[in-house]
């Protein structure tokens, strides 16, 4: 575990994430009070890259369980292999009737079988999902619910009792509790508002757009190849964008995406006509490809500008 | 500590944010985990602890600067101004408060402790001490401006002002009699004076920060909740905006109770037929199961909106309605008319909802202007339009049937409503009205399957949810 908000930053630093002081607080608490978090952001801000560090930075296994609508228990948590169950019976049809060999009546030969059920519900039949993965797991792991927002308010009913307790009861085996508790990270889109007693179970960490100069960093990290210039200006061109009324705001994802394309084109420094070519990286629908354009026209117009008078820096410009 | 952190959950419920117990107790122990050492990190516990929802964050951001540095910092000011005006660096003060602290412990064996803790300028201790003395007066209760005296008065009472005020003015004789030199008496009468005049000045900026706390309280919530008994025609410019957000949680939570439902809907019953059939290859043994699949239509929708003048902040609410309920169905045609009548599906379809509603109210596909003819728009809408009403279509007629004594044409609607599955008429005008004058209501609503008066917010929540059902 991490000793110190500062150790969190530092080793999520290694695994090439930057954390702000706020999102390390926040995963520091949730290790020091083996909370849940649930991650609110607008999409591409690094929700789910978040679990990922997390537990690389801790070495824990990661199991990750995307919701989608119509996600159920089955699917979550975990199955009885039906097929499996039934070809062992066929399988085995030889060995059952040795069983009944001279069993007296109908009544009889079933309580026979009966005493046989735990073969076929036993472990070896059940299909872990990533649920019961995560709990029956010998090592300390990370689960990562993703999407939460997209599954069915039942499941997340479902997801209350398994996040108070970690424990799980099949039916036919008994109650399974986890050997290790995992550390739980929860993201939504907001999609739909989760129940307060969801929310109220979670620490809640809100990852908004990081600023510019966060931004900034994080591209030189990740896409350390690309010339300072051209990140300095892709990173105030998305950032202008975001300003707009668009219907989905470029994350950075997106700015990453962008500066990784440029630069795989070999361009140095962005003009209209790259702009425009490019734009639809990171602009996703038809109206706001429009509106984007409409703003950096400007944008590249004042540029071109200041870069024929002087070609000093262009700082002040982009601020 | 524990006692402000419950005082500050206090606060946030008043401001609308909604926290229980069990995340005030979070609280508690997240702050001993991050300590109270660093600010940051302490706010940051806080604000994942006590605060679930993004909109909330604003409110916590500026209750928690209010709350938590807010008595200190107006100490620091006071004492920063008393400084100012003697003109001292940080340095001479220091030395000046250094020299003030030998005088006391020779001189001040009779001072009370606040006197010596304000001229000694021990920030902390006088934090505690005025903390203590506004709990004792119940300064939470102040709620108006006009209180503000009052309760500086009984904060002051509480503190023992005038107390402090005789002994300080004992001091300063005292200090006619003690021998050091004329300009450090000057400097020390001074700061005398000013230290007194400072702390009736901190009080009466406390009290004033407290009655700001109870002020912020943005309900955002229960307005929006007001909002939705409010009737269309007597919204305000603000609450038409606050009204959009409403409309668009509206749909989202629209859209919840359809994905649940779809999914309840899915499976059908278990097919025996078709179960049997399939496992024939494996002996008859049922290793596939199959369930009968319930095929659902997809809604179709048409709604047919009134854009003119007498229902115009109805009909801007009503447009944003039809824009949310567009991104959700699939299959919706929207028409918008006065007495002319015209299609905004592609419109709505491409522009973002302001925009969209901007156009459609502007006049630049209909004349808006017009005097409304509910009877010539529903005879055009047949002639031009009738194509795309069939079995599997649902009409929505927005409108208050005021046809301002035109020819009704109440045929144009039977037919129409022949041709559909269910004709629903919403009228943003109170069912008393329906008939009077020249509404023509009651001439329309015979050939409508629902009728409904949808004056409000929640009134249209109602009518949704059960076409949603249906």
């Amino acid at each position: 575990m991490f000793s110190s908000i500062e150790d969190v930053i530092e080793r999520f630093a290694k695994n090439n994430y930057i954390a702000s002081r706020r999102i390390a607080t926040v995963i520091y608490l949730a290790t020091e009070l083996r909370k849940p978090v649930l991650v609110e952001g607008p999409a591409g801000v690094g929700k789910t890259d978040l679990a990922k560090v997390l537990s690389a930075s801790l070495s824990f296994d990661m199991i990750r369980l995307q919701c989608y609508e119509g996600l159920d228990e089955g699917k979550a948590l975990y199955e009885w292999e039906y097929a499996k169950q039934l070809l062992y019976t066929q399988i085995l049809k030889d060995k059952i009737s040795e069983v009944l060999v001279g069993a007296k009546g109908l009544t009889e030969a079933v309580d026979r079988i009966a005493a046989q059920d735990e073969v076929f519900f036993s472990e070896r039949f059940v299909l872990p999902r990533p649920l019961l993965k995560a709990i029956s797991s010998e090592q300390p792991s990370v689960l990562l619910i993703d999407e939460i927002d997209k599954a069915d308010a039942e499941f997340e009913a479902f997801l209350l009792e398994l996040l108070s307790d970690f424990q799980v009861t099949v039916p036919e085996l008994g109650t399974l509790k986890a050997k290790h508790i995992p550390l739980v990270i929860l993201t939504s889109n907001n999609a739909r508002e989760m129940s307060d007693a969801l929310k109220r179970r979670c620490l809640h960490l809100y990852i908004d757009f990081p600023d510019r100069a966060q931004e900034l960093a994080i591209v030189k990290l990740k896409v350390p190849e690309a010339a300072a210039k051209l990140s300095e200006e892709v990173v105030t061109v998305v950032q202008s964008l975001r300003k707009l009324d668009l219907k989905k705001m470029p994350g950075i994802s997106e700015t990453l995406d962008w500066v990784k394309a440029l630069t795989l084109l070999n361009v140095q420094s962005l003009d209209q006509e790259l702009v425009n070519e490019t734009l639809d990286t990171i602009v996703k629908y038809e109206g706001d490809v429009r509106k984007a354009q409409e703003e950096l026209k400007d944008y590249v117009r004042r540029v071109r500008a200041r870069r024929g008078t002087e070609t000093g820096s262009d700082k002040d410009l982009l601020n | 500590m524990q006692e402000k952190l419950v005082e500050f959950a206090n606060l946030l419920r008043e401001n609308g944010v909604r926290v229980s117990l069990a995340e005030t107790l979070d609280a508690f122990s997240a702050s001993e985990v991050t300590g109270l050492g660093e600010r940051d990190a302490f706010r940051a516990a806080l604000r994942a602890t006590m605060v679930k929802r993004s909109t909330e964050l604003p409110v916590f951001e500026e209750l928690f600067d209010i709350f938590f540095s807010g008595l200190g910092e107006i100490i620091k000011q006071a004492s920063q101004a008393v400084q100012n005006a003697l003109s001292m660096s940080d340095q001479e003060f220091q030395k000046f408060l250094d020299e003030i602290t030998e005088m006391l412990k020779k001189e001040g064996k009779n001072l009370s402790e606040l006197a010596k803790q304000l001229l000694q300028n021990n920030s902390g201790e006088l934090e505690r001490k005025i903390n203590e003395a506004a709990r004792a007066v119940k300064i939470s209760g102040i709620e108006r401006t006009i209180e503000e005296n009052y309760f500086a008065r009984a904060l002051a009472r509480q503190l023992g002002l005038d107390k402090i005020e005789a002994e300080i003015k004992n001091l300063r004789e005292q200090l006619e009699k003690m021998d050091v030199g004329p300009e450090l008496k000057a400097k020390l009468e001074e700061y005398l004076e000013r230290r007194l005049k400072a702390l009736d000045d901190i009080i009466r900026r406390f009290v004033r920060m407290e009655r700001e706390k109870r002020d912020i309280k943005q309900k955002d919530d229960q307005r929006l909740n007001q909002i939705g008994e409010k009737s269309f025609y007597y919204l305000t410019e603000e609450e038409l905006k606050k009204m959009n957000e409403a409309v668009n949680r509206l749909a989202q939570r629209l859209k919840n109770v359809i994905t649940v439902r779809r999914k309840r809907a899915k499976k059908g019953r278990f097919d025996i037929k078709r179960t049997l059939r399939q496992n024939l290859s494996y002996g008859g043994v049922p290793f596939k199961l199959r369930f009968e699949k319930r095929k659902r239509e997809k809604p179709q929708v048409v709604i047919l909106c009134d854009v003119s003048d007498s229902v115009r902040n109805a009909s801007r609410f009503m447009l944003q309605f039809v824009y949310s309920l567009q991104d959700l169905y699939s299959r919706v045609r929207s028409f918008i008319f006065v007495a002319d009548i015209g299609e905004v599906t592609e419109h709505f379809r491409n522009n973002d909802s302001k925009e969209a509603l901007d156009v459609a109210l502007k006049g630049d596909i209909i004349n808006v202007y017009a005097h409304s003819n509910f009877g010539y728009a529903f005879r055009s809408f047949v002639s031009d339009h009738i194509g795309s009403v069939n079995k599997r279509t649902t009409v929505i007629v927005l409108g208050d049937a005021r046809n301002n004594y035109n020819l009704p044409h109440d045929g144009c609607l039977r037919e129409i409503q022949q041709r559909a599955k269910k004709v629903i008429w919403l009228n943003p005008e109170s069912r008393n009205t329906w008939g009077f004058g020249d509404s023509e209501m009651d001439r329309y609503a015979p050939h409508c399957d629902v009728v409904e008066e949808c004056r409000n917010l929640n009134q249209l929540y109602r009518v949704i949810d059960r076409l949603v059902t249906g």
